[in-house]
């Protein structure tokens, strides 16, 4: 068993068996002194400690945290004897630069010098393409939400569903939120940037690694363990609490709504059959015409203008459809608002919009499988998207 | 004494052009340098590349910039100042000049 050190090397931390530990030192003194006199000492030392730090990153991965002595003695191989410069003595020796901290023995965990380095702070990014279906606009408020991906997608879905506004939006976002490229940018989209030099010494600092350097010292692995699950339960009763919080005021708001809305109107069950029907009719209309302006490149024999692509089409018959369905929309809503809470059961309406949406997705799944027109349409769609997306980006470039 | 320790100096001589040459060849970073050097007989090291670049930087022939990486740290990226190509062209020509006299010796009082 051998003990391991912890070491910043220009601002990143790393661990190091003891013997290693000894080694590099002595290398980086070695070069400090060689170096004795050269103005640019104290930046030559840090170019040279952020190599021996890349190749470092390059040998730990997740399950190797520590860098063995072997290792560290080929990384020194590998990086050579520092050149002084004897020209440079003459003239340059009374100037000597202040030395930087080349290798700080921690032993304690605020031994570690991490001024001046910020924290992590989430940040909305998309992140393409680990992950991503489309642009990563999902990926990204996933991971900035701290939710499942899956979710988000069927957010969008959904959305889409009710307004058409989820592909809007995502499109809007698509534009607008920039993507992740750099590694301190895609921490800052996951908030967990483990990857970068930061991460580590924030958790240097708050003492991540002190229970595994001492791992012998049975009583201080067990606090250090203990501590951890402390942290833990802290965070899911706060969880807990919120989720509880949260419902309670769901169904305070809804018992105050329900009460402004006592009446009941007899004839109102069948005039909601009738609209219902009527807006499935319109409802048939707008997906024919979608259907037909895709596949055949007009909507009930008027042909799509040439010059314009079909997905502008397609938007246009959408916003026509929104437009002409809407007093039928909202007369239906308002007449929902007041049988909904005259009845009580207050699960019907999302019941049935619930079931409606599943008879949608029924649909839509037989049209794909036994279609082979629809299911070529939906094939289209993500490229349909794409070249939506690249349409809206050049625009804004332009303008 | 091989061949090989007969030129080190030489090499050590030439290594300012070598690298004047590949930063001319567009943005990098200290270990593209090595990289591209590694395949040659000029192969060298991040202990000797470091002071020679800061060296040059002092003399105001590369500068660099700070750039993010997609992996890790942002890193320094070397370009050449209007002195540095001015230098290099100096150096070339002054290079062809040595290699053609290299060439041209005893070719002929050869017979």
């Amino acid at each position: 068993m051998n003990k391991v050190i912890t070491i910043n090397l220009n601002g990143n931390a790393y661990q190091l068996e003891e013997d290693g530990y000894e080694s590099l030192r002595s290398y980086l003194e070695t070069a400090a002194r060689r170096l004795e006199g050269n103005p640019d000492k104290g930046e030559i030392i840090a170019d040279i400690e952020q190599a021996i730090a890349d190749k470092f990153r390059a040998i730990l991965g997740v399950n190797k945290t520590v860098v063995i002595t072997k290792e560290v003695t080929a990384v020194i191989v590998e990086m050579g004897p520092v050149e002084g410069d004897s020209a440079e003595k003459q003239n340059a020796g009374a100037s000597s630069q202040k030395t930087t901290g080349s290798a700080e023995k921690s032993n304690s965990a605020d031994g570690v010098s991490g001024d001046g380095v910020p924290g992590t702070t989430r940040r909305l990014y998309r992140i393409y393409p680990e992950g991503a279906m489309l642009r990563g606009v999902c990926n990204g408020l996933a991971a900035y939400l701290n939710i499942d991906v899956t979710l988000v997608r069927i957010g969008f879905v959904l959305l889409t569903y009710f307004w058409g506004t989820g592909v809007l939006l995502y499109i809007l976002l698509a534009v607008i939120v920039p993507q992740a490229i750099t590694a301190s940018e895609k921490s800052a989209a996951t908030g967990m940037g483990a990857a970068t030099a930061q991460e580590f010494i924030r958790r240097a600092k708050a003492g991540y690694y002190e229970g595994m350097k001492t791992f012998h010292d049975k009583q201080a692995h067990r606090e250090w363990k203990r501590k951890f699950k402390q942290e833990m339960r802290g965070w899911k009763h706060g969880f807990q609490r919120e989720m509880q919080e949260n419902a309670h005021q769901w169904q305070q708001n809804w018992a105050q709504s329900c009460g402004q809305h006592p009446r009941f109107w007899v004839g109102m069950g069948f005039t909601l059959l009738v609209l219902k029907w009527v807006k499935l009719l319109c409802f048939v209309f707008g997906i024919y015409a979608v259907y037909s302006l895709v596949t055949h490149g007009r909507v009930f024999s008027v042909p799509l203008p040439a010059g314009i692509p079909v997905w502008i089409g397609v938007v246009f018959v959408v916003m026509i459809y929104q437009f002409l369905t809407w007093p039928i929309k909202a007369l239906r809503h308002s007449l929902y608002y007041q049988r909904q809470c005259g009845y009580g059961p207050w699960l019907a309406g999302p019941f049935s919009g619930l079931v409606g949406l599943g008879f949608l997705v029924v649909i839509v799944w037989l049209l794909d499988h036994y279609v082979p027109q629809f299911h070529e349409a939906v094939q289209q769609i993500p490229p349909l998207l794409h070249q939506a997306i690249d349409t809206v980006q050049h625009w804004l470039e332009r303008s | 004494m091989s061949i090989n320790e007969k030129f080190t100096a030489i090499r050590k001589g030439l290594l300012e052009f070598l690298v004047l040459r590949i930063i001319a060849g567009g943005k990098v970073y200290a270990a593209d340098i090595l990289n591209q050097l590694g395949a040659t007989e000029f192969a060298t090291q991040e202990g000797t590349l470091y002071p020679l670049l800061s060296k040059m930087r002092r003399e105001e022939l590369v500068d660099y910039e700070w750039k993010e990486s997609e992996a890790g740290p942002p890193r320094k990226y070397y370009k050449l100042t209007a002195k540095g190509t001015e230098q290099l062209r100096e150096t070339s020509e002054y290079w062809d000049k040595i290699s053609a006299t290299v060439k041209g010796l005893g070719q002929e009082s050869g017979n």
